[in-house]
């Protein structure tokens, strides 16, 4: 018998999902979330939710404005030195 | 511009690319876009003249964010009106769990939240889980990074962002549920 059962995949799951485990865990964890459907929900919406986060509130970029300005800053800075 | 601490590579090499995540994180533990040019303003003077510092070949944008982190808890921390301290350990986990797991068992109802309904959630984090949340699922950092860069152990780093996920996760259904996005299931009268 091998591979992780629901308490370890889910023990897993957070660590699985940011690709923290070790090669060997990695796999036995995706074979049980692909034998296992409750298991794959919860997968899934971890998932969706790490998803959603990383689209919605990564969007943001440094306003023009700032950016010209710290390049003016900088310059100052290498003329000074 | 500086002298190259990694042959080749100038600060504007490595710093500037590292400029929207700065800026997004700065807004994050602000709260406020004035303050938050500020803070990246002051962050880079501080890593341009401390770039001789920088080891070639190591994480640079954990290093500025760093250095971004040290000016706000020493210079801007204090401006600003910061929540009573809670004892985090105290802080539960929400046990909506398994109520949103009911309705909607994959988490279909995130993708319909819009962007600014999320960044006010987690502006609502207490600082310390707001910030384990940004560094590692927003900027995508790594475990060991953001336990570098908060200065914490990484088994904190997990408790935390299990917790700061949790709150989040559940301040969402709330907001979905208020939304109509999801039907609840009947609600205790």
């Amino acid at each position: 018998m091998s591979g992780v059962d629901c308490v370890q995949a889910l023990e897993h799951l957070a660590d699985y999902l940011k690709r923290e485990l070790t090669p060997e865990l990695m796999v036995e964890v995706r074979q049980h979330f692909e034998r296992c459907h409750e298991c794959f929900e919860h997968a899934q919406f971890e998932q969706n939710f790490l998803m959603m986060l990383e689209r919605r509130a990564a969007r943001e970029t440094c306003p023009e404005k700032l950016r010209s300005k710290i390049l003016g800053m900088l310059r100052g800075e290498a003329e000074g030195a | 511009m500086a002298e190259a601490a990694a042959p080749g590579r100038t600060f504007d090499d490595e710093a500037l690319p590292h400029l929207d995540a700065l800026y997004r994180v700065a807004l994050r533990l602000t709260g406020d876009a004035s303050q938050a040019e500020d803070l990246v303003q002051d962050t880079m003077l501080k890593a341009y003249r401390s770039w001789r510092q920088y080891r070639p070949g190591t994480n640079a944008k954990g290093w500025l964010l760093t250095i971004l982190r040290n000016t706000f808890i020493n210079d801007y921390r204090r401006r600003k009106h910061e929540p009573v301290a809670m004892d985090l350990e105290a802080v539960e986990p929400y046990a909506l769990d398994r109520d949103i797991h009911e309705v909607d068992p994959e988490g279909s109802f995130f993708a319909q939240i819009v962007d600014a309904k999320v960044l006010e959630a987690i502006d609502q984090l207490p600082v310390e889980f707001r910030e384990v949340l940004v560094w590692s699922d927003v900027e995508g950092m790594s475990y060991a990074e953001v336990a570098e860069t908060l200065k914490i152990p990484v088994g904190t780093v997990k408790s935390r962002l299990f917790r700061a996920r949790r709150q989040l996760q559940a301040q969402l259904y709330a907001h979905a549920v208020e939304m109509g996005y999801i039907q609840p299931r009947e609600s205790p009268t």
